[in-house]
């Protein structure tokens, strides 16, 4: 059985091959492009989100949660396209050997980070059927219908880790600057045009229904300053519709700012936005009120933003991760980032 | 000010959507242009419901200039679940129905200050699609809560209203499963000579093939299957359940009828031929662009707008969520827009949705 210290080193190696492939990101932009659907800036972007190092207490956290196997399959069927890393690092840190299966739809990191790796336990394949590849562990990334497929199709006796979607919110106390605090939000908004699960859609604000506005107001424009240096990339008709109807809902229920590239809406009863750069404000009195304003989406719930991380603590459900404004999207390499299934 | 909340105004709006009701029943014109009706609601609902004012104001519509109803933004389906969506005081509320729950909690509210505009809708257009061939007193069985049960249910309150209005009404769902041996009994009882009508979702009639074989009904009977199986465990063939339904109750296929209704309308339609559905003279539904708003061409799959003029004191548009076509005769019915799948591991909207 390989020692901690050994499963660590294995992490690092892949931790390498992440800097080389950051090295020479430009040569990825357009693959990732067409792949993603993320403008070349929003790549270049969400490469900053890729992990190329990681403190030993990271890493031994991230061991000790990965679990212990064999042989592990990796299916990549839906993530941020940087997603990849944190996959491989948890199954090879279980496993001497792992197989993977990319997303058909986005293969590109996941080849560029195995191929750079040139670690012989690494391997990428196009089975599709997880039932014939001989894992003792498939660790399946997607939506809830992949990976119930996954499950159907699964040999007896192997162990499943699914990682299912999610989404992130945020929590901006009284104590906050709202035009600092909507800045750094910002930017958490933008990386993977928010689809990745770390992403905030949703943005509590304590005080009253005039601080709300005030943030969404300043939201807004920070948003608007975004569009100039990271264009949004091309949504799918899908989107648009859903962005649509959103906007239209919260016209009626409460205020909406309408950017080029976002939207902005304000109300005091919850609306999940869709993806692609949109956001709502909701006033909340204090936490716990945030808390029940959020409690119905508690279990979709991956991670809570605040400006405190203390009191951000009594209303984030108790698997979420915690993070400051603006860091939303780069947590710790210690474990995976959805801790729900943990 | 002799009318500051709207409440004559109001009153004199329901009762010429009345007459269009009233016109239908008697073979005649409609008493007016739809689009004058239209138009005068859309003032009257920006005046007196301030999301839909909001509304308005976002979309840069002023309600005073507009000449025709398409230029009215129509109500996303979803703001019923956010917003107030009525033109009274809450006090004045005889009835609120409310759309099922979802995971996420919220549940679309459609309070209503007079029901007999919604009931005189139902009875006519009902009766003309459903039962056009019946002598009262008709014996109306119901697959579906009834209005004790579930007395925020639209559904709830139709069937009951057609129950009173048409003769004798029964129910047969018990905790939501189906009364197999109640309804065999009620169906002995009613002789051969005597046809019923049965009111009733999809998703009971899929239950109640599941538990019974055959249930024969009096020739001429016919039968309302309403609703689909969003966020159930199980999912039926439309057509598969007509043929099903046509055999277990041992009436042709087209006694099979289809009813789309929805809490935050206050008009039904029926299908006029297999999969075609017909409007009332009093609502339209227009097939749009989900993301401009616009109509599509005839022809071509749209979001449901649907204007409803007896739809008096909340929405009389409605942005749905199904997707629609018009064909010659009406329209069809595609099902719901599916939420965007998204491209990384965000979730998408619909997945919170899934476990109504």
């Amino acid at each position: 059985m390989r020692g901690v210290d050994e499963r660590i080193e294995d992490v690092r190696r892949l931790l390498a091959a992440a800097r080389g492939v950051y090295e020479r990101r430009q040569e990825l932009v357009p693959s990732l492009v067409r792949t993603t659907g993320l403008s070349p800036e929003g790549v270049l972007l969400g490469f900053d989100s890729l992990e190329r190092d990681a403190s030993d207490a990271a890493l031994r956290s991230l061991v000790e949660s990965a679990g212990d196997a064999t042989h592990v399959h990796v299916i990549l069927s839906a993530n941020v396209f940087v997603g990849a890393l944190r996959a491989l690092a948890l199954a090879r840190a279980a496993a001497a050997r792992v197989t993977i299966r990319p997303s058909s739809r986005d293969p590109v990191l996941t080849q560029a980070l195995v191929a750079a790796a040139r670690d012989p336990a690494l391997s990428i394949t196009s089975e599709r059927d997880p039932g014939v590849v001989g894992a003792d562990r498939i660790d399946v990334y997607g939506g809830a219908a992949a990976i119930e497929q996954v499950r159907a199709c699964a040999a007896r006796g192997v162990t499943i880790r699914a990682h299912g979607p999610g989404l992130g919110v945020a929590f901006v106390t009284r104590a906050a600057d709202p035009a600092e605090a909507s800045r750094l939000l910002a930017r958490d908004v933008v990386v993977f045009d928010q689809r990745g699960c770390l992403s905030p859609r949703l943005v509590t604000v304590e005080g009253d229904a005039a601080r709300a506005e005030s943030f969404a107001a300043s939201l807004h424009a920070s948003l608007a300053e975004w569009a100039e240096r990271v264009p949004r990339g091309t949504l799918g008709d899908d989107e648009r519709a859903d962005a649509r109807r959103w906007q239209e809902s919260l016209a009626f229920a409460g205020r909406v700012w309408s950017g080029p590239e976002h939207v902005v809406g304000l109300g005091d009863r919850l609306l999940v936005p869709p993806t692609g750069r949109h956001v709502q404000v909701l006033p909340a009195s204090d936490a716990p009120s945030a808390s029940t304003l959020l409690a119905p989406i508690a279990a979709a719930i991956v991670t809570v933003g605040s400006d405190d991380s203390q009191q951000v603590r009594h209303l984030a459900p108790p698997h979420a991760r915690i993070a400051a404004l603006g860091q939303m999207q780069r947590p710790p390499l210690d474990g995976p980032v959805d801790r729900r299934s943990a | 000010m002799t009318d500051p909340v709207g409440l004559a105004e109001s009153d004199a709006l329901h009762a010429r959507a009345r007459a269009f009701v009233r016109a239908f029943e008697q073979g005649g014109a409609a008493p007016e242009p739809f689009d004058a009706l239209a138009l005068d609601l859309a003032r009257f609902q920006a005046r007196h419901v301030p999301g839909y004012a909001r509304l308005c104001a976002a979309r840069g519509v002023d309600p005073g200039r507009i000449r025709e109803a398409a230029e009215a933004p129509a109500v996303p389906t979803d703001a019923f679940k956010l917003a107030t969506v009525f033109a009274f005081p809450a006090d004045q509320a005889c009835v609120t129905f409310r759309t099922s729950g979802t995971t996420i909690g919220a549940r679309g509210a459609h309070p209503m200050r007079i029901t007999a505009t919604y009931d005189g809708a139902a009875l006519a257009f009902g009766r003309a699609m459903l039962a056009p061939h019946f002598e009262p007193p008709v014996p109306v069985l119901v697959l579906g809560p009834s209005e004790q049960e579930a007395p925020d249910s639209s559904l709830a309150h139709m069937c009951a209203t057609f129950a009173r209005a048409w003769g004798t009404g029964a129910w047969f769902l018990r905790g939501g499963e189906p009364d197999v041996e109640g309804l065999r009994r009620h169906i002995a009882e009613l002789g051969p000579a005597r046809p019923a009508v049965i009111l009733a979702t999809s998703l009971a009639l899929a239950h109640l093939i599941d538990l019974a074989a055959s249930l024969p009904l009096p020739a001429g009977s016919r039968v309302m299957q309403t609703g689909g199986f969003k966020g159930r465990k199980r999912e039926v063939d439309a057509a598969e359940l007509r043929r099903s339904v046509a055999r277990l109750f041992a009436l042709p296929e087209g006694d099979v009828v289809g009813e789309y209704g929805m809490t935050e309308l206050s008009s039904q339609f029926w299908e006029g031929a297999p999969g075609v559905y017909r409007e009332p003279p009093w609502a339209r539904v227009v097939p749009v662009h989900p993301e401009s708003l616009a109509p599509v061409p005839h022809g071509d799959v749209g979001i449901a707008r649907i204007e409803d003029l007896a739809n008096v004191d909340s929405a009389f548009a409605v942005l749905a969520a199904d997707l629609v076509r018009r064909v010659d005769g009406g329209f069809e019915l595609l099902g719901r827009a599916a939420g965007a799948p998204p491209r990384g591991c965000s979730i998408a909207v619909d997945e919170m949705l899934g476990g109504r």
